[in-house]
């Protein structure tokens, strides 16, 4: 069965854990084409779990996870290696191999699986450097970087292969508000004048503003999605006071260090 | 004109006498299209006086990311340097590639080769450098541990007895099963191949003393020392370079407490009480490795144990212990050394624990050598 055209990810029924711990239980939701979608919540509530279910580094207890029409979790041998190609990844480190330069960073994913020739190659890795705004750090080792350009060199990576869908953890987190700006402009320059379709975790409110279409939100200790619509509706008209909290920046009640 | 079709791409390639080039393209350029589409252009354009070019995309039906990035490396000149390019039939939408990465951008941007280093007088000179500031480095690294230790002895709020403790059974019960493999089958060894040599002179009886003199002297306290070396040497460098990277040094120093009395000097005190231990042990084992291999020879006992008894003197033990306690020294300072000299990045800690391995057995051979030299001249 394939999801409707419309829908790139398709996650139904998703369960994870490690052990006898269940983390998230039957976690439903789409992300439509083009679309910059957020999972947010507050630290422990499983976002980064259901990201790296997402892309298939933590096998579900049970659940489906379908990207542009193909089941990564059931999916085995080539067939995988097929869909793995149609998204890529920043982590939140970066992640950038630290002995090779970012330009070969970049270059590698098209080195192990094209048989581009080697011009060709380094044109299209500078290309995806320049996108990012780092085409003068191409020959820069990733140590010489700072966070904010280590996580870009880590997008340019995510892009080297072509695919339609960036999966990206905690892209402003550690970072001052001027660089934290200038990846989301990113973000939302590649989803809509290149048509990516962005997967965020994150729980920068101001980042989640700038760039959400829409979010889901999972609740600490909840085990699942507590809402689910535009962060400004969400800010707002929340049915669930743990959201409106989120929102709002208020601590959960007894959080004060004064004495009552 | 050159035509080549392959893989649903059909490319034609004409280049006139007056330096007027045409590349047509038909059908799908995509990731294996595009492979052997380049191999016929790289053919036929480069080394022609091509003064335009005229790519003309007009007949693809199917563009995918790899086409664009060769349409790409077309309209900037990188095939055809002295030429002006134009891709003519290309969707508007799919002219943003040619802004992605101009020929300016990439000849600012692109690598340049590393310059070589400096002569080999300059090299030498550098290196000669790098040897001093080490040394200087290490003296001070030296001094710190001498004048930390008393206080880390014998102040009762200053010792760090627990850590030690921690240390001595991670590096000395921890490698009980190793050291009694290795020095079993080391006295298995040296008891055959002494048997079938002293055999010749029907002297097979001395091979307990052999055992004896061999493990004690030399073999017990070397072995250990090397085995101690790969296992907690590397750990040592391993732990403390870990902790450098993750900044958890600099949090000490922030407090006020000093990396050396709390981190070096308990694996120091840890390497000094577990390696002689240790030594005595591997020489047990070994002399038991071959007194297995007397008896199987046919030899009694109590006639092995008397030849035990009779080939060393209390010397012997004193030089065998006092060495593996200058080993036990040599290979916790090592480690700690280049755990604290690990800089930043994936392979620092990878490469602090290789130097620390490579240092110690290097300084554990000379230092044997050297207890060899002194012990000859002594006698």
């Amino acid at each position: 069965m394939n999801a409707p055209t419309d829908i790139a990810i398709s996650v139904k029924d998703l369960t994870v854990g490690y052990g006898d711990t269940v983390i998230l239980q039957n976690v439903n939701f789409q992300v439509r084409r083009g679309e910059v979608f957020v999972i947010l919540g507050a630290s422990g509530s499983g976002k980064s779990t259901l990201l790296k279910a997402m892309i298939g580094l933590y096998p579900p207890l049970s659940g489906d996870v379908w990207i542009e029409g193909g089941n990564l979790v059931a999916a085995q041998g080539k067939e995988r290696l097929a869909l793995l190609r149609k998204f890529g990844v920043m982590y939140q480190s970066g992640a950038l191999f630290g002995s090779i330069t970012v330009l070969e960073n970049v270059r590698l994913p098209l080195d192990e699986f094209t048989d581009l020739p080697d011009p060709l190659k380094e044109v299209a890795a500078l290309a995806r450097l320049k996108l990012v705004g780092l085409g003068a750090a191409a020959d820069k080792m990733p140590a010489e970087l700072s966070g904010g350009m280590q996580k870009r060199a880590a997008i340019a990576r995510a892009m080297a292969l072509d695919p339609r869908i960036l999966f990206l953890d905690e892209p402003s987190a550690g970072l001052d508000p001027i660089t934290s700006a200038g990846i989301d402009l990113l973000i939302t320059d590649l989803a809509h004048h290149f048509g990516f379709t962005f997967v965020i975790v994150s729980h920068e409110l101001p980042s989640i503003y700038a760039i959400a279409d829409r979010v889901v939100m999972l609740g600490p200790g909840t085990k699942g999605i507590i809402a689910e619509g535009k962060p400004d509706e969400l800010r707002d008209g929340a049915a669930d006071p743990r959201v409106r909290r989120f929102f709002n920046r208020q601590p959960d009640p007894g959080h004060s260090v004064k004495p009552s | 004109m050159t035509t080549v079709t392959q893989n649903e791409l059909e490319t034609d390639v004409e280049v006139r006498p007056d330096g007027q080039a045409r590349v047509v393209l038909r059908g799908r350029l995509n990731e294996q299209t595009v492979v052997s589409c380049w191999d016929l252009l790289e053919k036929e354009l480069p080394g022609t006086k091509v003064e335009t070019l005229q790519v003309d995309v007009r007949g693809l039906s199917f563009c995918d990311a790899a086409g664009l990035i060769l349409l790409l490396y077309l309209n900037m000149g990188r095939m055809t340097p002295h030429a002006t390019v134009s891709v003519i039939g290309l969707k508007a939408d799919l002219e943003i590639i040619f802004h992605e990465l101009t020929l300016e951008d990439d000849e600012t941007f692109r690598p340049q080769p590393a310059i070589k280093s400096g002569s080999f007088v300059e090299k030498m000179g550098r290196r000669v450098r790098q040897i001093k500031e080490d040394f200087h480095d290490q003296m001070v690294f030296l001094g710190a541990i001498i004048a930390s230790l008393p206080a880390s002895i014998f102040h009762p709020k200053r010792s760090r007895w627990a850590e030690t403790r921690r240390v001595v059974e991670l590096a000395g019960a921890n490698a009980v099963p190793i050291v009694s493999l290795m020095s079993l089958l080391l006295g298995f060894i040296i008891a055959f191949e002494s048997a079938r040599r002293l055999a010749e002179f029907g002297a097979q009886l001395y091979v307990a003393n052999t055992i004896m003199v061999v493990m004690v002297r030399d073999m017990g306290p070397l072995m250990t020392a090397i085995l101690l070396a790969g296992r907690s040497g590397s750990s040592f460098a391993a732990e403390i370079g870990t902790m450098k990277v993750n900044e958890e040094l600099n949090a000490l120093k922030t407090f006020g407490l000093d990396s050396i009395p709390f981190l070096v000097i308990p694996r120091i005190l840890a390497g000094v009480f577990v390696t002689p231990l240790l030594t005595f042990y591997s020489i047990l084992m070994g002399v038991i490795g071959g007194v297995i291999v007397m008896l199987g020879l046919g030899f009694a006992l109590p006639l092995i144990l008397h030849q035990l008894a009779s080939s060393v003197h209390l010397n012997d033990l004193g030089a065998g212990f006092s060495k593996s306690a200058v080993f036990g020294v040599i290979v916790s300072a090592v480690g700690c050394w280049h755990g604290l000299r690990t800089q930043q990045g994936p392979s620092a800690v990878g490469l602090s624990t290789t130097r620390a391995v490579v240092t110690s057995l290097l300084l554990i051979i000379v230092a044997d050598a050297f207890f060899s030299a002194i012990s000859f001249l002594i006698k």
